[in-house]
């Protein structure tokens, strides 16, 4: 079966369950990597990548055969992820933005100094990189996520997060802050 | 942080790194780099940085992800509601949710003739020459950036407004049917448009925004102060506001653009 098989997206649009279930099959790996990137967490990624199948299920007949279907799932789930990001943001807001920006990372769970046979272990580093995106609030990883891997512009970054494209504009700095501060150790100066 | 004051800011490194510095600090940032060496290292050191985040592999879901996912997924599927649409609404609905069948019933005749004005009308503020229907067809989704800009403004309005109320203040309610009732109409039109061309997330914001709207058009005369609360609590649940901002400022962005697209195009000639 290939993957891009417009075929099979033409049956589950025509109400054929085992289609859907093909494209459930097919696509559902590469939106819970993108979901869980957007949210940071797994349990998340499910509920986005949930959410985003009942959303494609439901708009399916507005899907244009000429599209490619794993963009347009590709929105769906970043919708989705922003719409649960969004529903947290109280509770983010409750939290000092301040208390994030300060100590090191040694002062936040990530303390052990790599060696360089770790810092060589590319699995480590990706966990280094796993650990660094941990340290961004929701709303820092989203901006940071659609500015830098969905290649987003920050004006758009804003308008997708319904923010003032200056708040936009600190809130990847203070992504990319972190992040260098994190990842610094690992590259060569 | 670094702290400088001739040399770059992290803020110019990092708008130099995704390409979005300001076309007025362009040649100052891109002088500055070209020979300032501490600038050029810490530019360096960005970009190595963000490049490793890059190398890192994506998540993987767990072993067997894709049949979790559809156990779940089944037997919502053809449920009489969706898990989203039954969370907005509530297990219980809302006693007055029913599609209001004279809105079911509205011809394809009225629904372009109603766009059209709605086109003409709000046509960058110039003498209201309404186009003709054929036009309406042709070019469903500038007559939708156009229009639907105006109406989420006014229906953004009408929901901050009653969130905003006390909840005893029942006669808020009533005073929002009328109002309530002419923008399901209009709403209904753009997410038709919205469908025909395809902004499917569009037409999904617009589908839960009518429903809230039905319900406050079709809200009994002796509602309650607990009802007033529900469809208050729904409102924000669904985070409706925040989402008909976000998709009015889309459309704004969409407008400037096809603005800017129109002001390329050759003139067409007048059509008498």
């Amino acid at each position: 079966m290939e993957e891009r098989d417009p075929s099979i997206v033409a049956r589950a649009r025509d109400g054929d369950r085992d289609a859907f279930r093909a494209l459930v099959d097919l696509h559902s790996r590469y939106i819970y990597a993108l979901a869980q990137r957007m949210t940071g967490n797994a349990e998340d990624a499910e509920d986005v990548v949930q959410d985003a199948w009942l959303k494609a299920h439901k708009q399916l007949s507005r899907f244009e055969a000429r599209a490619d279907f794993r963009t347009w799932l590709h929105r769906i789930t970043v919708n989705c992820s922003i719409d649960l990001i969004r529903s947290r943001r109280h509770r983010e807001d409750a939290h000092d933005p301040a208390d994030l920006e300060q100590g090191p990372l040694s002062e936040r769970g990530a303390d052990s100094q790599p060696t360089p046979e770790r810092v060589a272990a590319s699995a480590q580093i990706s966990d280094r990189v796993q650990q660094a995106l941990g340290l961004l609030t929701a709303l820092e990883r989203a901006a940071f996520t659609l500015r830098h891997v969905e290649g987003m512009s920050i004006e758009e970054v804003g308008e997708k997060l319904g923010m003032k494209t200056s708040a936009t504009k600190h809130s990847i700095f203070r992504a990319v802050r972190k992040m260098r501060t994190a990842l610094e150790p690992f590259v060569e100066s | 942080m670094r702290i400088m004051t001739n040399h770059l800011s992290d803020e110019d490194l990092i708008l130099h790194y995704y390409g979005e510095t300001a076309r007025a600090d362009a040649p100052r940032v891109a002088d500055h780099l070209a020979s300032c060496g501490e600038c050029q290292a810490a530019s360096t050191q960005l970009r190595r940085v963000l490049t490793l985040v890059d190398t890192a592999p994506a998540a993987e879901a767990r072993p067997g992800f894709e049949r979790d996912v559809w156990a779940r997924l089944e037997p919502q599927l053809h449920a009489p509601t969706s898990r989203l649409v039954r969370h907005s609404l509530g297990e219980g609905g809302w006693r007055t949710f029913f599609w209001a069948p004279q809105w079911a019933l509205a011809g394809g005749v009225a629904a372009l003739v109603l766009v059209a004005f709605l086109a003409g009308r709000l046509s960058n503020g110039a003498a209201p020459a309404a186009p003709s229907v054929q036009q309406a067809q042709i070019e469903p989704g500038r007559v939708l950036h156009a229009a639907v800009g105006d109406h989420l403004d006014r229906t953004q309005m009408m929901l901050a407004e009653l969130v905003n109320a006390d909840t005893d203040q029942l006669d808020q309610l009533a005073g929002e049917q009328a109002r309530a009732s002419d923008l399901i109409a209009v709403n209904r039109l753009i997410r038709q448009s919205a469908e025909q061309s395809g902004d499917a997330a569009i037409a999904d914001v617009l589908e839960d925004l009518e429903r809230v709207l039905l319900e406050i058009a079709n809200a009994p005369a002796d509602v309650t102060s607990n009802e007033l609360s529900d469809l208050k609590a729904r409102i924000t649940t669904q985070d409706l506001l925040f989402r008909v901002r976000v998709i009015a400022s889309e459309m704004r962005q969409r407008n400037r653009t096809d603005r800017e697209a129109g002001d390329r195009m050759p003139q067409r000639p007048p059509t008498s």
